[in-house]
């Protein structure tokens, strides 16, 4: 009975979360002209391919995924490595500075995000990088919430194991791939959802640093549906729904390497 | 690219030059460091002195500390600081709250389903700004918004939810509540289940209650991760942007003019980049005293 | 090891190589590249007339991007702020951002004098070239988009009710009507947003300002924000929005499902909005009239230009010229201009153009009425130039905060004008007019 009222309870909690996701992906196979209209939509239109395919014709949403995955992969990728790095550091090696270095690192976390653009700007100006990926990748290789994740992780790593590692003849590169990362998977995971939620989701800086409309990643290209009383929402809504969607399949992948990856960093307070 | 490409002794002699046991930290920290002072040091310098001045581009003159002091007279300045002071003691207890309890259901063995409901809580922190924005003007309007409409089938008269200094003030809650609980939820499982079972069937022996198990088992096992949450949640919203920025603009009347959207708004749309500049540093200024204070507290 | 090192080195110098290799030679020979930054559905008329702008000039090839509004200004505003590196070469700016750009930003846009177009001086709609003449008198924009304001309603709501609206000639009259009609058929006069802080959102407000020849700055660029017109306007809203017939457009698309249910009578738009509306809403063909606005005074001026965009050239844009050419050949040709219109639905600023016939033709949506005819005749009229200064964005924010404040709170006009005029005051160093 108990069990019950409790799954019931879930239940309402959940349609609050999905409910507005339902009414998205709604309102995705709807035309424009019906989108808003009242009572609200809760049942499949027949627009979908329609405003599927005006998106393709005026973003160009297959190459505009591309792009995008693309550069999600590669700052994910390249965030780990970074934070797998420096958080070994941390956690395994004591050395002069150690400790200030640590603390340099996340108090970034308090700097408030915009302070940063245009100094950035200027520089991957100077660079030549404007209008290239790696004017996107390269600001977002060094997370501090990534190195703190990590360095929490490692330290539960017993230095036994390390070291009979070493005393084998490997190196530290060699130690770190063949004993650390693989008990380290589900934090990495963990830390793979964050990042890449981050790079998939990030609008202000890419919009600045992109210029061709080939290179535009979906939430800069999304953008470019909007123009001041005459959005089309019929293609708004597509593209939303869509942009959802990597998020949700990597979570359901992942899910459960993620929690107990989450709680390894968040225990060793 | 692996790292495990070459054999061991072949590495160790070609790296053995300049590669020491001393130095491999710093090695390893490097790529982290660079990018630091180059993304974030640099910048945040570059900001200081930005602030420091007036005007843009050519125009740019040096003015000393004009900023800073214009800052304390500006009453739009408190009003920003007053409403994200307002947002982040009324929200933050609230969604950790709520966080908590969901994770005790969605632990509870009792529950079926429990992989559903765990992506669906989970799912509003994985939205982006744009898909945030069209759903809740959509769900908040005042006439034909679905909040309004669920809440009439229970009898309630329609609330103006954005029209109002105070109903758009428990809109913003309502949404950041939205956005981050369930984040903060699954953290809290994770903290659950490494709770050791041993712990809970001494007490139940003991004959203590549900209540009792909660409050002197789970609660001091979770403080480690519910500190963290503390930190994090609050630091999040003392930067509050998102939410001020698609929902409300800040309105009505500036009643949810957050620090963060007030920086915006004197950079991006009056092109102030030195008081902008000024306004950044008072807010990390404060944002650094909070997380100093609150990591004190707890070593306590 | 050793390889996968130098593998490496020559990857990233490639990599940088590559990238300073994108950077221009001026040397080399073949057409000229520019680019334009709009919006949609703007973009939509520009590139249309490029394709025939490139056929007439070779030796430049032009492209239109729709970067979105409002993600345009982030992006111009950064460049600028960087020193103008990587700004599109032409730059679609509306009213709300130019003075600001202009002013805040020396050398940002470039000056268009030095290129002729000075020559264009009286081509465009009286009251808009002041606008985009700059303190130094340099010219940094030519005008594109000119939004006379309009009075969209329905003509069978109001028969309805029993009012014959084109006998309505202030607004005073149109609240009385107003009333009647909400009576009778429940819709309301006119929507505001109001609660938000948008620019679109004062468009009405402003407009009122506009018909009483007033605005937020004089010409010496003191503060009136609580002038006599000012507050009287701000009064008319009060006293509309007491009498019930002010629906709330908060939200998105609130509007539009408003306007579907048939619960709006009036929609207080620009010209742009003649094309829109029937977009909008097909089925509502022949339902809805468009005449000028009332006027705040009996026998005042029933005109007023609401917003304008224009179109700029990078201060540091190496193809000014190719530019300029690019701006002149789209916007002083009424040919031209008109193929804009038709594929953009902008309205434009050029008066040579509202001889074609377009603008008086009978529009069957419009129960045959020349709708484009009420736009024509106010811009004919001419409006008195508005001064914006560069601190319009910031007293447009004000301005919109005190709005909300009558609105939302009953505040009380004069109250709340003289403390916004007052904070805009002491924010932008600026006198208030005595």
């Amino acid at each position: 009975m108990k069990g019950w009222t409790l799954t019931f309870t879930l239940a309402v909690v959940f349609g609050l979360c999905v409910g507005p996701f339902y009414w998205l992906a709604m309102a995705a196979t709807h035309s424009t002209a019906d989108i808003f209209s009242w009572p609200p939509k809760f049942y499949p239109g027949d627009q979908l391919a329609a405003n599927t395919a005006q998106l393709e014709e005026s973003i160009g949403l297959v190459r505009v995924l591309g792009n995008t995955l693309y550069v999600a992969v590669v700052q994910t990728a390249g965030a780990i490595v970074v934070s797998l790095l420096a958080g070994y550091a941390f956690a395994k090696f004591s050395f002069e500075g150690r400790d200030l270095f640590f603390v340099l690192l996340l108090s970034t976390l308090v700097i408030p995000g915009g302070v940063t653009i245009i100094p950035i700007f200027e520089m991957m100006n100077d660079l030549g990088l404007i209008d290239s990926y790696p004017a996107l990748i390269l600001p977002s290789l060094s997370v501090p919430f990534g190195i703190f994740l990590m360095r929490q992780s490692l330290l539960a790593i017993p230095d036994e194991l390390l070291d009979a590692a070493r005393v084998d003849g490997a190196g530290e590169l060699r130690v770190l791939w063949r004993v650390v990362v693989p008990v380290m998977r589900p934090v990495l995971a963990a830390l793979a959802v964050f990042l890449f939620l981050g790079a998939w989701n990030d609008f202000l800086w890419p919009l600045i640093a992109l210029r061709t409309p080939e290179m535009y990643t979906l939430p800069v290209a999304l953008a470019t549906l909007q123009g001041l009383a005459r959005t089309d929402f019929g293609q708004v809504m597509v593209g939303t729904a869509i942009s959802s969607l990597p998020m949700m399949i990597l979570f359901l992948v992942l899910q459960r390497q993620f929690i107990s990856g989450l709680l390894a960093g968040a225990t060793k307070g | 690219m692996t790292f495990t490409l070459s054999r061991p002794r072949e590495r160790a002699r070609t790296r053995q030059s300049y590669v020491t046991r001393r130095n491999i930290p710093y090695l390893l920290i490097m790529p982290a460091l660079l990018g630091f002072l180059v993304f974030k040091a640099y910048p945040i310098i570059a900001a200081m002195y930005i602030s420091l001045t007036t005007g843009a581009g050519a125009a740019r003159s040096f003015v000393g500390l004009d900023n800073y002091v214009r800052l304390v007279n500006d009453p739009l300045f408190w009003t920003s600081l007053w409403n994200t002071g307002l947002i982040l003691v009324v929200q933050v207890p609230i969604m950790l709250l709520f966080a908590l309890l969901l994770s005790l259901g969605l632990n509870s063995p009792l529950v079926r389903l429990r992989g559903l409901w765990r992506l669906g809580v989970f799912m509003p922190s994985l939205t982006g700004l744009v898909a945030y924005g069209v759903m809740f003007s959509v769900i908040l309007r005042k006439d034909a918004g679905l909040l309004n409409w669920l809440l009439g089938l229970f009898g309630v008269t329609p609330i103006d939810w954005l029209g109002s200094p105070f109903w758009a003030r428990i809109s913003i809650v309502i949404a950041l509540t939205w956005h981050y609980t369930g984040y903060n939820a699954v953290i809290y499982l994770a903290g659950l289940q490494s709770i050791p079972k041993e712990l809970y069937e001494a007490a139940m022996v003991d004959g203590a209650g549900a209540a009792r198990r909660f409050w002197s088992i789970t609660v001091p096992q979770l403080r480690p991760i519910l500190a963290l949450t503390v930190v994090l949640s609050t630091i999040g919203t003392l930067q509050l942007f998102d939410e001020p920025f698609v929902l409300t603009g800040g309105g009505p009347d500036n009643s949810t003019l957050t620090i963060s959207l007030y920086l915006y708004q004197n950079g991006f749309r009056y092109f102030d980049f030195g008081y902008a500049a000024a306004i950044a540093y008072a807010l990390t200024l404060i944002v650094a005293v909070f997380g100093i204070a609150q990591m004190r507290l707890q070593k306590k | 090891m050793i390889d996968r090192r130098a593998a490496l080195a020559v990857l990233l110098t490639g990599a940088l190589t590559a990238a300073c290799g994108t950077t221009e030679d001026p040397g080399q020979a073949g057409p000229v590249k520019i680019t334009v930054w709009s919006w949609k559905p703007a973009s939509d008329g520009l590139a249309a007339v490029a394709k025939d702008f490139e056929k007439a000039n070779p030796n430049i090839k032009v492209t239109v991007q729709a970067v979105g509004n409002p993600a345009i200004w982030d992006k111009i505003t950064i460049d600028m702020a960087a020193g103008g590196k990587g700004l599109g070469d032409v730059l679609h700016i509306g009213i709300d951002y130019l003075p600001g750009y202009m002013d805040k930003f020396p050398g940002g846009l470039a000056d268009l004098r030095k290129l002729g177009a000075d020559s264009h001086k009286d081509a465009f709609a009286k009251g808009l070239w002041p606008t985009v003449t700059g303190k130094d008198g340099g010219v940094y924009a030519m005008p594109w988009e000119v939004n006379p304001v309009g009075f969209f309603y329905r003509k069978d709501l109001f028969d309805k009710a029993g009012v014959e609206v084109e006998k309505i000639t202030t607004w005073d009259e149109a609240i009385e009507a107003g009333k009647k009609l909400k009576e009778k058929t429940g819709a309301f006069l006119v929507g505001l947003n109001k609660s938000a802080a948008g620019s679109v959102d004062m468009d009405f407000y402003q407009s009122l300002l506009q018909q009483q020849g007033a605005f937020y700055f004089n010409g010496q660029g003191e503060v009136t924000l609580s002038s006599a017109p000012a507050v009287q306007a701000m009064t008319l809203l009060k006293k509309m929005n007491d009498a019930g017939i002010v629906a709330d457009t908060s939200g998105e698309g609130t509007a539009k499902q408003l306007i579907s249910g048939g619960k709006l009578a009036v929609l207080p738009w620009a010209a742009w909005a003649v094309s829109y509306i029937p977009d909008m809403r097909p089925e509502q063909k022949g339902l809805w009239r468009v005449m000028q606005p009332p006027a705040v005074t009996p026998g005042g001026k029933r005109t007023a230009i609401v917003n304008s965009t224009h179109l700029a050239v990078s201060g540091t844009s190496p193809h000014q010229k190719e530019a300029y050419t690019f701006v002149e050949y789209a916007l002083t040709r009424p040919e031209v201009i008109n193929k804009v219109f038709k594929e953009g639905g902008v309205f434009p600023a050029l008066t040579a153009a509202y001889s074609d016939p377009r603008y008086t033709e009978p529009q069957p949506y419009y129960g045959d009425q020349p709708a484009l005819k009420p736009f024509v005749d106010a811009l004919t009229e001419g409006a008195d130039a508005t001064y914006y200064s560069g601190d319009y964005a910031r007293a447009l924010k004000i301005a919109s905060d005190a709005q909300t404040k009558v609105l939302l709170k009953g505040a009380d006009p004069a109250a709340a004008l003289t403390e916004a005029a007052t904070l805009l005051a002491q924010q932008t160093n600026r006198k208030l007019a005595g």
